[in-house]
């Protein structure tokens, strides 16, 4: 368990990422833009209050927008991060000398997904200053946020599986990434487009169908304070929005639980495939040496043990 | 060390190893040769425990390869034949990095890469980032790489491709060290007359299958069929042509300079009896020697230049 977590691959992964000016600069434009969606928000309704007096929304309203578009920006960022860092190595000829040594494939996947993740909290934990302005105005628990925080990670773990799954498959680096933008993209639009176009066509649709809760969006639409947590824009077409309830199939798990077990179930199957396809000769190594052990084998009339036979034939080449 | 038993590995309709039976002992330096598309790479790969074979079995230390890759990638040191480097590390971090994933602890790696680099000589170089170095400093990098777990077989996959003749020299000076050390190496290598020099053991391969193999002096026995005369005289070298052509019934014999050269396949009786014939007609011999086989000579006469 030591040898899976304080691993060499995140080590040279830390070290690699951060010794470059790419870093620090990817930290600036990111915290800049941020920083501008806020001071923007903050401005226009700055003006809005100068007008209409007191605004108790105005908190919660920068804090939607706050989240929104950081998690838009998780989303963007993730799959920059994990498309290539298999593939990446395979392009470089370095996968081959990685796999030679005694590093499990699980272990190389692993670790791989938990430095791209690193980064990506690191960026989400430099953005919390911005969360500090909400409090200026209140209407935001810290729970909220917290929840919202847990939304931004189990994204970036499920886009960061979709990343180094692909990474896994495609052998460049350009396809992994154009694909996993594609799946990305179907992820935030493609699962709601779908619920909208149901719901549109069966107006009595009381909830929504069960894949609309992989959608990150949903999972933090449901972490809102008050009213924002009511619903969510799902008609996309022309006309008025409508508002479709977020129940939940059973009441006592909210939609960001139901959408923590589907990633969780992906992750899980995404990280599993990548790991059988990354060491073909390793893989179930350990269970065919078990069942070796358990298989005799039938030699000139006799059973004898495999390594046995092993070793009967390396002592006549040494011989 | 190494015992390889009817290793088959096929790619869809293509057999890139077909039925290939090895031996290798302790300590030896065993030359793969064979032309491009002849299955070097491959069985290579196999050996490293970086591809299943398709059947046959190969065994390293007694371990069979495909069974336990795990405990295979510690006895082995492997260096492909194309290579990359993290080019954002430096030269010891490089070596810490593939040390600490064999699982060395961290003051054993402060030792081991100390002496690595001094051994590949690189020491000045410790603190330069590998993107920095030269062609023939990574390959000696690549090379300390495939060495930090102290393997007692070590693969090498052309490691002398895209050197120039100083590294070359220098990387042949090193696997002599790295034989003195008492390490057992496979080799693959198109620059015959090297492998020639340095290997204890040489095998041919063509179109997956094994040709040849055996000890340099083994093969040129087996390729004696193509053994050459080479005579030198003073004078009259027209007659000592014409000896030729009677003792012999050849006609494609090169005669420049004083200098003949025939094909031969005789006994030594026979040529005793051309050398006393020659002497008793007056012809002033100043030598006459059997041509010995170098491995391009047997390499090109064993391989029919069959690609896959």
């Amino acid at each position: 368990m030591k040898r899976l977590v304080l691993n060499p691959v995140l080590d040279k992964e830390f070290r690699s990422r951060m010794r470059t000016w790419k870093s620090p600069l990817l930290i600036s434009l990111y915290l800049g833009t941020l920083a501008l969606i806020t001071l923007g928000y903050y401005w226009t309704q700055q003006q809005r209050i100068y007008y209409s007096g007191f605004g108790p929304d105005v908190g919660p309203q920068i804090y939607v927008t706050l989240t929104i578009f950081q998690l838009m920006l998780v989303s963007f960022v993730t799959p920059a991060f994990t498309a290539g860092v298999i593939s990446g190595e395979r392009e470089k000829q370095t996968l081959d000398l990685l796999i030679c040594t005694r590093l499990s494939a699980t272990s190389i996947i692993l670790n791989k997904l938990l430095a791209s993740i690193a980064y990506i909290l690191l960026l989400i934990i430099s953005s919390l200053p911005f969360f500090g302005v909400v409090y200026f105005f209140g209407g935001v628990l810290l729970s909220e946020i917290a929840q919202v925080f847990l939304v931004y990670l189990m994204t970036a773990l499920t886009f960061g599986a979709v990343g180094v799954f692909c990474s896994t498959i495609f052998r460049k680096t350009q396809v992994s990434v154009v694909v996993t933008y594609v799946i990305v993209f179907f992820f935030l639009a493609g699962t709601a487009a779908i619920t909208a176009f149901l719901v549109n066509v069966r107006p009595n649709f009381g909830g929504i169908p069960a894949f609309a809760y992989l959608n990150p969006l949903v999972a933090l639409y449901s972490t809102f304070p008050g009213s924002f947590a009511q619903g969510m824009p799902l008609n996309f077409g022309i006309g008025s929005s409508r508002m479709v309830g977020l129940n939940a199939p059973v009441s006592s798990l909210q939609p960001w639980h139901y959408n923590f077990i589907g990633d969780g179930i992906i992750i899980v199957v995404l990280l599993f495939i990548a790991v059988l396809l990354l060491d073909p000769v390793g893989r179930f190594s350990r269970l065919k040496r078990w069942f070796r052990r358990k298989k005799p084998v039938q030699v000139d009339g006799g059973d004898i043990n495999e390594e046995t036979h092993s070793e009967e034939l390396h002592n006549e080449a040494e011989a | 060390m190494l015992f390889i038993e009817n290793l088959c590995k096929q790619y869809g309709k293509l057999t890139a190893v077909d039925n290939l039976s090895l031996q290798v002992d302790t300590g030896a330096i065993f030359g793969l040769v064979g032309p491009n598309g002849a299955g070097k790479t491959t069985t290579m790969k196999i050996l490293a425990a970086l591809l299943t074979p398709t059947s046959g079995k190969a065994w390293i230390a007694g371990e069979d390869v495909s069974a336990n890759p795990a405990r295979i990638r510690q006895l082995v040191g492997y260096m492909p034949d194309f290579f990359g480097v993290y080019d954002d590390l430096k030269v010891d971090e490089y070596l810490d990095f593939y040390a600490a994933s064999y699982g060395i602890s961290v003051r054993e790696r402060r030792m081991i890469i100390g002496d690595l680099l001094e051994l590949v000589d690189l020491s000045h170089k410790r603190q330069a980032y590998v993107d920095s170095l030269s062609r023939g400093m990574k390959q000696r990098l690549c090379l300390a790489r495939s060495l930090v777990h102290d393997p007692a077989l070590l693969i090498l996959d052309e490691p002398a491709s895209g050197l120039d003749p100083r590294a070359r020299v220098e990387m042949r000076e090193l696997l002599k060290e790295l034989k003195s050390m008492g390490k057992t190496i496979i080799i693959s290598s198109h620059i015959l007359p090297e492998l020639a020099e340095l290997c204890t053991h040489i095998a041919i391969m063509e179109a997956g299958r094994l040709v040849v193999s055996g000890t340099n002096q083994e093969i040129v026995e087996h390729t004696r069929t193509g053994r050459t005369l080479q005579i030198r005289v003073m004078d009259q070298g027209d007659a000592a042509a014409l000896i030729l052509q009677e003792e012999l019934g050849l006609t494609e014999i090169s005669f420049i300079n004083n200098s003949l050269e025939l094909p031969f396949n005789g006994s030594n009786e026979e040529l005793n009896h051309i050398l006393t014939r020659m002497v008793k007609s007056g012809i002033p011999v100043v030598s006459f020697s059997e041509g010995k086989n170098n491995l391009e000579d047997i390499f090109m006469q064993v391989t029919k230049g069959v690609v896959q």
